[in-house]
Parts: structure tokens; C-alpha cells; sequence
């Protein structure tokens, strides 16, 4: 008598393994979002740090420091998380201020990325105050972990299912 | 303060152009430069010690003139490869329209490791 042997649940494996890239790029997705949220928390404590000086003119030879009201400004629109592009399992985003809008100051409409890069790069008449540079630098390793730990829950939650 | 960094300023200094140093409060005429160490990043940790610490600067060119822009970068450039070697790099160029100057900034990273060097001969000359 012929020894039979029998495999089930091939279909099922095919079915979980056709649908896994899609499921991967739902993981990474919702990584991106926790590690995104660590950055922006990271820029908005940096913010924080900003010295500020009540505003006035810098003249010829003279430098300045950020007004409360500059300070304010990038504060109330804070770091932004661009739209995620994605493309296969790969997601893509930035954090950052370029598209932050407009805020009135003095009575004039200013560019809040105008701002933002005048603090964090400093101009010739105000010093730098690098502090998207520093979060940047400060909070990738925090997002890396949140990326890390975000992944690894879901995959141990597709195994169990 | 890291050697490289006091190298770097010493370099910048022997240049025509005017340096203007960190917490700098008046603004040099015409073209000038600014150099500044800016916060901590890329320290070694480990066995809850500093190993290495590694500090982050930059420096900025302003300059008025367009005609100015290639032997100002040019030279910015080179004191940077001499004492950094590969640790710095370009990371912005900006135009102020205000003062109508332009407006290249470098990034660069240096290394304060002076007391692993000096460790070792310490205890050479205990042990003889």
C-alpha cells in the first residue's frame, strides 16, 4: 500500500504571502506615523529653547536676537509631518516647517518658513539658533526605537494570526 | 574645547576676510565669516561612560558681492578638507534679500578625544 502524504493550508500561506507586501507597507506606514510624532515632540522641546530679546532694528554693526513674537509664531505652527509617499513597501516623509503659512507681524505678512530658517541658520545680523539641526540630530535615534518597537508588535501580531 | 575646533578658528583667522566668532554682537563689513560650535551630537556611550565626545559646528560665508562667491567658497572649503578632512559638508545657501547678501553655510563634526591620548602615556611613566 502506497504511502500517502498530505499538506493543508498551502492555500492559506500563498493568500497570507500575496497580501504581504501589502500588509508590510500598512507596518511601515503606521512606523513612519509613531517615528514622525517622536520628531515633531523633539522640534517642539527645541523651540522651547529659543532665546528671544524684545524686538528692535539691528543698525549697521549691530545683531539682534529673535523677538517673543517671531518665537510665538514658530511655536503656533510648529513641525509639520508631509504626506506619506509610497511607493511598494517604501514610505517616504519629511518633518519640518515648509509648509507652515503665513503670520503677521508688525502689521506685515511673513513666511513662518522664512522665520524658522532665519533662527535655525542664523542671517548677518542675527545668530544661529540651530534648533531643527539639533532636534534632527537629538531625535533619530528616539524615532528609530519607536520605528523599531512599531514593527516588531505588528509582526508578532501577524504570526500569532 | 576640541583642538581641531581651536585648529579650525586659527586657519579661518590667517584668511582676509573677517571672522566673527560664537556670541558675536557686531556684524563685520562686507564679506565676512562666522564660526560656531553648536551642541553635542554623536557622542560614543558605553559601559555608562563618555568614550568619545563629538560636537557639531558650522560655518557660515557672507558675502555681498556674486564676482566673490568662487574664491570665497573655494577657500572656505579648502581650510576645511586641511583640518577636517572629510567631516563637514555643505548644507545650505541662502539669499537675503534684505541685506542683499549670500549666505553658504557648512556643517562639520569634530572629535574631542584628548584624554585617551594623554591616558596611556600617564601610565607608562607610573610603571617604569
Amino acid at each position: 500500500m502506497p504511502y500517502e502524504m498530505k499538506v493543508d493550508g498551502m492555500a492559506e500561506i500563498s493568500e497570507t504571502l500575496s497580501r504581504m507586501e501589502e500588509r508590510a507597507a500598512a507596518v511601515a506606514s503606521k512606523a513612519l506615523y509613531e517615528g514622525a510624532g517622536v520628531m515633531r515632540r523633539e522640534v517642539a522641546k527645541q523651540i522651547a529653547s529659543i532665546k528671544t530679546a524684545p524686538f528692535q532694528y539691528a543698525g549697521p554693526g549691530q545683531t539682534r536676537l529673535p523677538s517673543p513674537e517671531e518665537k510665538a509664531a514658530v511655536e503656533r505652527a510648529g513641525a509639520g509631518v508631509a504626506k506619506f509617499d509610497k511607493n511598494g513597501t517604501e514610505v517616504n516623509t519629511s518633518v519640518g516647517f515648509a509648509n507652515s503659512g503665513y503670520t503677521k507681524l508688525a502689521g506685515k505678512t511673513v513666511p513662518v518658513p522664512k522665520i524658522v530658517n532665519a533662527i535655525n541658520s542664523g542671517t548677518s545680523f542675527m545668530q544661529k539658533q540651530p534648533f531643527v539641526r539639533k532636534a534632527s540630530k537629538g531625535g533619530a535615534n528616539g524615532a528609530m526605537t519607536a520605528m523599531k518597537n512599531v514593527i516588531e508588535t505588528e509582526f508578532e501580531a501577524m504570526n500569532k494570526n | 574645547m576640541p583642538s581641531e575646533y581651536a585648529a579650525l578658528v586659527a586657519a579661518l583667522k590667517l584668511s582676509t576676510t573677517p571672522i566673527a566668532e560664537y556670541a558675536w554682537k557686531t556684524r563685520p563689513e562686507g564679506a565676512f565669516r562666522v564660526i560656531s560650535l553648536d551642541f553635542e551630537s554623536g557622542s560614543l556611550n558605553a559601559d555608562g561612560e563618555k568614550i568619545d565626545r563629538s560636537w557639531e559646528g558650522s560655518v557660515d560665508l557672507f558675502y555681498p558681492k556674486l564676482t566673490d562667491r568662487d574664491d570665497l567658497i573655494e577657500e572656505t572649503e579648502e581650510i576645511l578638507t586641511e583640518i577636517l578632512g572629510n567631516s563637514w559638508e555643505l548644507n545650505s545657501t541662502q539669499y537675503e534679500t534684505g541685506t542683499g547678501l549670500f549666505h553658504v553655510e557648512w556643517t562639520f563634526t569634530v572629535l574631542d578625544n584628548e584624554e585617551p591620548e594623554t591616558e596611556p602615556a600617564a601610565q607608562n611613566a607610573g610603571d617604569a
